[in-house]
Order: structure tokens, then sequence, then C-alpha cells
């Protein structure tokens, strides 16, 4: 099962910074696979579903994006580069919880680096999403478990909108960048 | 001949049953806290609650068909669609961001981007929907067998749904709870069988759904 890449643009106040983003082959390609008890063999491609969900994510964040292929020499111009990454993922289906719901979790972690390609910051992010498969009816493409997966993604994207700003180290570098701000 | 004829009248049967459909009880109640009146510009849309425990989250097919009846007839209203309200306003009514009370929202809606975002839309009530359709009880049984001479089916099954709904209207331009109205609906469906199962569904949720968007449609325009 792959996830959808329909994800939305922030609306948000952007930064006026220029941000880079790196993302890495292993995100790129994630494949998360698991044999379930009774329940067969499962998998879930995330890979696929990161370019556009980063892109449109940060696009609504910052005045301008740009794609960096190593974060540690960015190009000049670049305020910060991103670099996240997918350390863990877990889900559930409705006959391990006795419910109607198909569950995601993904745990994130974000680096984020300076313009000199030195690293500032360093967080985990864990999302979450789930979906009824009532909601979802009978297919044989797993269509909600894909509706909890991006709804796992959403979650990440929402969640780090508003806590961007709040990492200390984010928010000291945003004040280093912004002039006190932020 | 008399087999064509049998199945002729048999299709006629479950024609009807599924026309005549089970029994359904549905009362709608209704708190106002604040007068209520729509422009024809004005529009609204309609949310379930997606943070709610697991057990509590309500259909989606629930929340489009309210959407789609108020929408409906000569008194319809401008209704905007779930997912592309929550699209447009992304991330800020999501399940860990949507605002939980009304004194969430003038903080919210004063952000500028969210602002000039919900003036383009003429968005003036919000209304959070909350609420399932749960089986409460079921009794009988069906056994169907097919044999050389044919197939058949004898027994006799019924159960009961019961739907709970409750609407919490927002006013987006003041920021202040306009009302809440509630929907519950009861219904017991029948399935008897005597060689063919003639099923006698109870349509609780749309019954609930129904009543809730009418008397919804008439709370927004202020009709007493």
């Amino acid at each position: 099962m792959t996830v959808p890449t329909n994800f939305p643009v922030p609306v948000l106040d952007k930064l006026p910074l220029n941000m880079g983003i790196y993302l890495s082959d292993d995100l790129l390609n994630y494949v998360h696979a698991e044999r379930l008890e009774n329940a067969g063999s499962w998998q879930i491609s995330l890979g696929d579903a990161q370019p556009a969900m980063f892109n449109n994510l940060l696009s609504g964040m910052f005045q301008g994006v740009e794609t960096i292929l190593d974060p540690s020499a960015p190009s000049a111009g670049v305020n910060g580069v991103l670099v996240p990454s997918i350390q863990e993922v877990q889900f559930s289906i409705p006959s391990q919880t006795r419910s109607d719901y198909y569950e995601v979790w993904i745990r994130y972690q974000f680096q984020l680096y300076d313009g000199e390609g030195q690293l500032l910051a360093d967080w985990p992010l864990t999302a979450y999403g789930k979906a009824d498969e009532d909601n979802y009816g009978l297919s044989t493409d797993q269509p909600a478990l894909q509706a909890a997966a991006l709804a796992a993604c959403r979650d990440a994207m929402a969640f780090f909108t508003v806590q961007f700003r709040d990492v200390p180290s984010v928010k000291a570098w945003l004040d280093r960048q912004l002039g006190g701000t932020s | 001949m008399m087999g064509f004829h049998r199945i002729i009248a048999l299709a006629a049967l479950a024609a009807v049953a599924t026309v005549l459909g089970g029994c359904v009880t549905a009362t709608v109640q209704e708190v106002r806290e604040s007068r209520t009146g729509m422009d024809a510009s004005d529009a609204v849309v309609v949310l379930g609650r997606r943070s709610r425990p697991k057990s509590a989250e309500t259909e989606l097919d629930f929340v489009t068909c309210i959407s789609r009846n108020l929408s409906k007839g000569a008194a319809g209203i401008k209704v905007i669609e779930e997912q592309q309200f929550m699209d447009s306003l992304f991330p800020w009514f999501e399940p860990r961001t949507a605002p939980v009370k009304t004194a969430d929202l003038p903080e919210l809606i004063a952000l500028p981007p969210l602002a000039r975002r919900l003036e383009e839309m003429n968005l003036r009530y919000l209304v959070w929907v909350e609420g399932s359709t749960e089986r409460t009880d079921s009794a009988g049984s069906l056994t169907c067998s097919v044999t050389a001479t044919g197939a058949g089916c004898f027994g006799f099954l019924t159960w009961e749904n019961d739907s709970s709904y409750e609407a919490f209207v927002w006013d987006v331009r003041n920021g202040r709870v306009a009302g809440k109205l509630s929907s519950d609906a009861v219904g017991t469906s029948y399935v008897p069988a005597i060689v063919v199962p003639v099923p006698f569904i109870a349509r609780v949720r749309s019954s609930a759904c129904s009543s809730l968007a009418n008397q919804l449609k008439s709370f927004l325009a202020n009709e007493a």
C-alpha cells in the first residue's frame, strides 16, 4: 500500500527565510513491512509521499524552499537546512484492537543545519493517524490503512508547524536569523 | 412456466420489502444561545470531531449526508465540503490542532492568513458533529441451504440500531456558540425468510441525518 501524495500547503505567515530540505535515500525509499500473526503480511510505502509532504510543508512555512544534496555543504543563500528521517513506524489493524480502526504511528527525527552546514537542532516528532474501516468499504487495496497512514503524515505536518518555533535551539536560531522577531 | 411466475412473484416481494423498510422513531432537540441568520453569500461547514476517542468518532458519510441535505432544496444553504475546508485551512482544523471550545476561536481566526482565507470563503457558521450509530440489540437466526432441487433460506433475524448525534453551531464572525442541536433515532430491522429472505431495513442513520439537517437549516435561518 502506497501513501497518496495529495498534501495541503499550510496557511501560515511565512518566515522570511530561504530553507533547504535534504531528503535522504533512506527516507525516499522508506517501506514498513510486517507480518502479523493470523493476519498475513502488510506493507506501508511511505517514501514516495515524502517529497510532496515536505515541499508543501516548507513552502507554506518559509518564503523560499530549496532542495539540498548535502546538508553539511548547503548552497549559498540558504539560511538553514531541514533533514527529516523516519525512525520507526507501527500500525494496528481492527482485529488486533477489537475496534473498527486502522491506526498508524510514525516517529520522525528532525535535524536542522545552519547555512554553514553546522548541526543546530535535533528533535523527535511522533505522528498518529487513524481511519474507521466502515468509512472505506471492502477493497483489496487496504483503503482504510492508506487513509490512516495519510492521516499520520498530515498529523506530522500539522504538529511540525505548531512545534517548530518552540523547539529551544530552533527558536534561538530563528531569533538570530530574524533579529529577535520570531 | 410456473417457476418463472414464482421468480417474478419473489422478486416483486423483495422489491416491496426494500421500499417498506423497518420502522424508525426520530427525535430532534434544539438549544439556542444566540440569534442566527444567513445572507445568500454566507457559507457553512459541517465537521466531524476527529479528536474524539475512537468509538465516538462520527462516520464520514453522516457528515457528508448532513452537508448534502443542508444544501438541498429551495432553501438550500451554501455548504463547504469538509475535506476542502480542512485542506484550505490546513493545519488548523486537523485532529490535533482543531479548536476544542469557542474560546479558542477568536485567537485562531485572528491569524492574518487564516482570516483572509475565511473571508474568501464567506464562512459564517461552523457546525461540529459528534455521535455515531450503534447496533444495540439483535436476535434470531437464519439458515440457507442449497440442494439438488433448489436453494432456500428459513428463519427470522431482527436487530435494533440507535443513532445519537449532536451538532454544535459556532458563529465564526463573533466567535460564540450559537446553539446546540441533537438528533436521536431508534429503529428495528427484520429479515423473515421462508425460502427467500425479505429484508425490512430500518434506515436509522439516514433518518437521524435528515431530521438533524432539516432542524439545522431552520436553526441557521433563525426560523422559530
